[in-house]
């Protein structure tokens, strides 16, 4: 069973990078040598109680105020009403949080809001140009890639990033790239078909 | 708890439904268009725009002003007595509005995640912190994690009066001659796994009152079934509740009502005087919200010298959880003529079963197609001819004999090997095959048209759209029926002030709402015609509708000048289900292509052929994917996913979606759908019985490729090294 969110061969560091610095930070925080643990103890506490975040999110940015321990998908979706994306399995399994930060897709249920400041963050809400769609979302339409709609948002986001990253992809790479996403109607033969539709159709 | 569901009974007798009439009567006034011009065709869905760009709001989006929290105080144990609950320092904690507690000392629970309490605070953090705080003392008891457990004469006994209820037998025929007539025999016993539904959107609600009146936002199949639910479970009149889903994210079966959480999240809402959201994470969506049952057939069958089926005897048991049923049609679809069955359900402490995407179905194929594939070869048959000589008689919803020759040829089944692939190296190849029925007939849905002065036209009705295509379809009927494009006409469904319409279960929603558009719609172009005839100076009988056009006494004028004419009074008619334009029962075959790894024991699924009817074909790009989604469900359950049980403590090990195995894009095997249109017979559901047949073919094919039976799914890498080790490995 292929689930990894990656579209290239990923390692467990590859893996704790896209979780987030600061999950990287107390992993390895666990394994630290004394001299290590020190060097830790410079770094600034945030919380309990709630702090200043900044995030930009599609080109816009929002302040607001939020715990530490809020993930960047709560933040966006209970504090900014931003609700592309879908809270389904909140552990990083089913990928209908993915984001795109920098050109790469992001669980965003499992990287903290705190974290994401400073980056530039896209969602399936500001795919759109106004009421033209995105080359990807009208090929999720086109070719039936959606039922419920659930994980579709993820899908959509997966899809943008791996065409911009490889506008022609082969069906294996297409899949591959798309094995971080879990549907529950079905709807993998209509994303694949979406996925294959827009080949060289985007460039990032 | 509200369990209540449309689905029929899955121990209706296997060969009563088969005898669908020919040619069924056609409705008098709103038949079916011979020649159809949007009916039939690749449309796609109106509402997919909405969706792919996130502007579709589900419950789960849902956001009210001063909206607070709400998460449910659970259960620990599967089962155990409260000695004391101490919820104050929860009220004072941080953030808090409002504390409920549903149990009290002495009382028992019976599963795991069994709903005592609830509290809603201003943040998601707050309440999960306020109810780590709640202090709850318990007395575990002895727990139920598996029907051996269960079924021990030994046993504690859990449940009352007993740990198992026994079934009638089904006797038909007579058994002694049937064996006596029997040149082979086998003897197995067959067992399925606990499935969880995993909708993706999680069950729950947002609840907001405004006085004495309920609003609520839920993730339901079922509408107008989750208002009288709320109603009930608040002791309030249904006048008093509305309750609206305009989107959802997935129920397949499990979501008919408000259930516990839905009640908790409104006493909530009340309590605090605040809107309360109330979703269910993942693990508690796991263990609280349904499952399909798990099945276990201890079978002996007998078949004749020349490949008729004499005889079948089966002994079965299964366990829908604490307290609920297991049922399933055994044996499916083939005819053994003298035949007996005992069926007992078995319960344990774990949640209670839900109907769940064809209830029994899977269950009752599986069981009884492996066997066939073994019985076939004691008579040295072709799977597939075997099949062919123990059918029921060809009526329109019993087609199989003219599905499999097809679904053979698209499968390439003459390329098969006996059973064990005899080629050398690890990996093994095998084909597969299997049939499917199932009811799909609706009734009882009533809609409002309007049609306005500019053209406009709005349907209203109380269905909701699930994520089959439901909104979809319901648009290309009314637009056929008044000669319009889709885009013209307005669809607004999921909300309970609509006109009343069943819940969204047993594929019944094409077939009850499909012809309440077209009687609807037909009523509304005729109170047009009404309208308009003096204006035109003619009979109103005289009027004609074309494409975007009205005619009249050789005059056509467009469909916008026509309408201009009723000024600022719409028309507004009132249409609902008839007869003459819907049926019930399906027929399908499936086969399965599977490469399987004899050293890793690892499946992977190649190719499914699908052929499959469903009436009158509505929209055969929704009609297709419903296909593809319900064979892969069919995947998923034949090698991925399963619901495990600790066997100490009966909690589930895997409320989650990594070790809840479903498959990913690269497991998904190419689909090859066909599908058969039926028009004469009017329109019938199918989002269900593509998900019946698969595991079976799966199986079945693992087993032409390895050459050992499985009599079990999911069919995992762990059982089939085990199996294949049993067998003195492999050649």
């Amino acid at each position: 069973m292929a689930r990894k969110k990656r579209t290239h061969d990923e390692s467990r560091r590859d893996f704790l990078r896209t979780i987030g610095a600061g999950a990287v930070v107390s992993a390895s925080a666990s394994l630290a040598t004394p001299s290590d643990a020190t060097a830790q103890q410079a770094v600034a506490t945030l919380g309990p109680g709630e702090v200043p975040v900044t995030l930009t999110i599609n080109g816009r940015r929002h302040q607001l105020s939020v715990e530490p321990r809020v993930t960047l998908l709560d933040a966006m979706r209970t504090r900014l009403e931003i609700t592309g994306q879908k809270r389904v399995c909140d552990r990083g399994a089913c990928g209908a949080c993915t984001v795109i930060i920098e050109g790469r897709t992001y669980y965003s249920c499992s990287m903290l809001a705190i974290e994401a400041q400073g980056k530039n963050i896209r969602t399936v809400d500001g795919l759109a140009n106004g009421n033209t769609l995105h080359p990807v979302q009208q090929a999720f339409c086109d070719n039936d890639g959606l039922m419920c709609g659930f994980c579709t948002p993820g899908f959509v986001m997966a899809t943008v990033a791996l065409l911009e990253k490889n506008p022609n992809p082969t069906p294996e790479q297409a899949k591959k790239a798309l094995d971080g996403n879990l549907c529950r109607c079905g709807t993998n033969i209509g994303v694949l078909k979406a996925a294959l539709a827009v080949k060289g159709g985007i460039r990032g | 708890m509200d369990n209540r569901s449309p689905i029929p009974d899955p121990r209706a007798p296997q060969v009563a439904e088969v005898q669908a009439p020919a040619r069924p009567p056609q409705h008098e006034k709103y038949p079916w268009p011979e020649k159809t011009r949007l009916l039939g065709t690749r449309v796609s869905r109106i509402d997919g725009p909405l969706k792919v760009s996130g502007r579709a709001k589900y419950s789960y989006d849902i956001v009210r002003p001063g909206m607070i929290y709400g998460r449910i105080l659970r259960s620990p144990h599967a089962h155990a007595r409260l000695k004391s609950i101490d919820a104050a320092a929860a009220e004072k904690a941080p953030g808090v509005k409002a504390v409920l507690i549903t149990i009290k000392p002495g009382d028992k629970v019976l599963f795991p995640g069994e709903e005592i309490g609830a509290l809603a605070a201003a943040t998601e953090q707050q309440a999960a912190d306020a109810l780590r705080m709640i202090k709850v003392e318990w007395e575990v008891l002895p727990a139920l994690a598996n029907v051996e457990q269960a079924m021990r004469p030994e046993a504690p006994q859990v449940f009352t009066p007993a740990n198992t209820r026994k079934g009638t037998a089904q006797e038909d025929g007579d058994l002694t001659a049937g064996f006596k007539s029997a040149a082979f025999t086998v003897e197995g016993t067959y067992s399925t796994q606990v499935q969880t539904h995993t909708s993706l959107e999680t069950h729950g609600c947002v609840c907001e009152w405004n006085g004495d009146n309920l609003t609520a936002w839920v993730s339901t199949q079922a509408v107008h079934g989750t208002r009288e639910g709320f109603a009930q479970g608040l002791k309030i009149p249904q006048a008093n509740v509305r309750v609206i889903t305009e989107f959802m994210g997935g129920g397949f079966g499990s979501k008919f009502g408000p259930d516990m959480q839905g009640l908790l999240c409104a006493r909530l809402a009340k309590a605090a005087n605040a809107p309360v959201k109330l979703m269910l994470d993942r693990k508690e969506e796991h263990l609280t919200t349904g499952n399909r049952p798990s099945a276990f057939a201890k079978v002996k069958a007998g078949v004749s010298a020349d490949g008729k089926l004499t005889a079948f005897d089966a002994t079965t048991w299964g366990t829908g959880g604490a307290g609920a049923g297991s049922d399933y049609p055994l044996p499916y679809i083939y005819v053994f003529p003298n035949r007996r069955r005992m069926h007992t359900d078995v319960y344990i402490n774990s949640g209670q079963q839900r109907a769940m995407r064809a209830p029994g179905h899977p269950q009752g194929c599986f069981v009884t197609e492996v066997l066939m594939d073994e019985l076939a070869d004691q008579v040295r048959m072709d799977p597939v001819e075997f099949r062919l000589k123990n059918l029921p008689p060809l009526a329109p919803n019993a087609m199989w004999a003219k599905y499999f020759p097809i679904g053979a040829e698209r499968i390439n089944w003459k390329s098969r090997h006996v059973t064990g692939d005899p080629t050398p190296g690890p990996i093994k190849r095998g084909l597969g095959c299997s049939a499917n029925r199932w009811g799909g007939a609706g009734t009882g849905a009533r809609a409002h048209c309007e049609i306005a002065g500019d053209g406009s036209v709005v349907m209203r009705c109380g269905t909701q759209d699930i994520g089959t295509g439901n909104r979809t379809i319901m648009a290309m009927v009314v637009a056929e029926t008044l000669g319009l494009e889709v885009p013209q006409v307005t669809i607004e469904l999921g909300d309970s002030n609509h006109p009343f319409a069943p819940g969204s279960g047993g594929s019944t929603t094409a077939a009850a709402v499909m012809p309440a558009m077209r009687v609807t719609a037909g009523k509304a172009r005729d109170a047009l015609f009404e309208r308009i005839a003096p204006q035109l100076g003619v009979a109103a009988g005289d009027i004609t509708i074309g494409v975007g056009t009205v005619s009249a006494g050789g005059k056509t004028i467009t469909w916008r000048d026509a309408c201009r004419m009723l000024g600022t009074v719409p028309v507004s008619v009132d249409g609902q289900w008839e007869r003459g334009l819907s049926a019930g029962g399906t027929s399908g075959v499936q086969f399965a292509e599977v490469e399987v790894d004899i050293e890793t024991g690892i499946t992977k699924v190649k190719k499914i052929v699908c052929v499959q009817d469903c009436g009158l074909i509505v929209d055969l790009k929704t009609a297709e994917t419903q296909c593809y989604g319900g064979i892969i469900s069919g995947v998923n359950y034949a090698v991925f996913e399963e619901r495990i049980l600790d066997r100490n403590t009966a909690n589930m090990v895997n409320p989650n979606m990594e070790w809840y195995h479903m498959a990913g894009q690269s497991d998904i095997p190419e689909i090859d759908v066909v599908l058969v249109d039926q028009p004469e017979r009017g329109v019938i559901g199918i989002g269900e019985p593509p998900a019946v047949a698969t595991a079976a073919a799966v199986a079945n094919a693992i087993r032409n490729a390895t050459g050992v039976t499985l009599r079990s799914i999911p069919i995992t890498p762990d059982k089939l090294l085990t199996e294949l080790e049993r067998a003195g490995g492999t050649n």
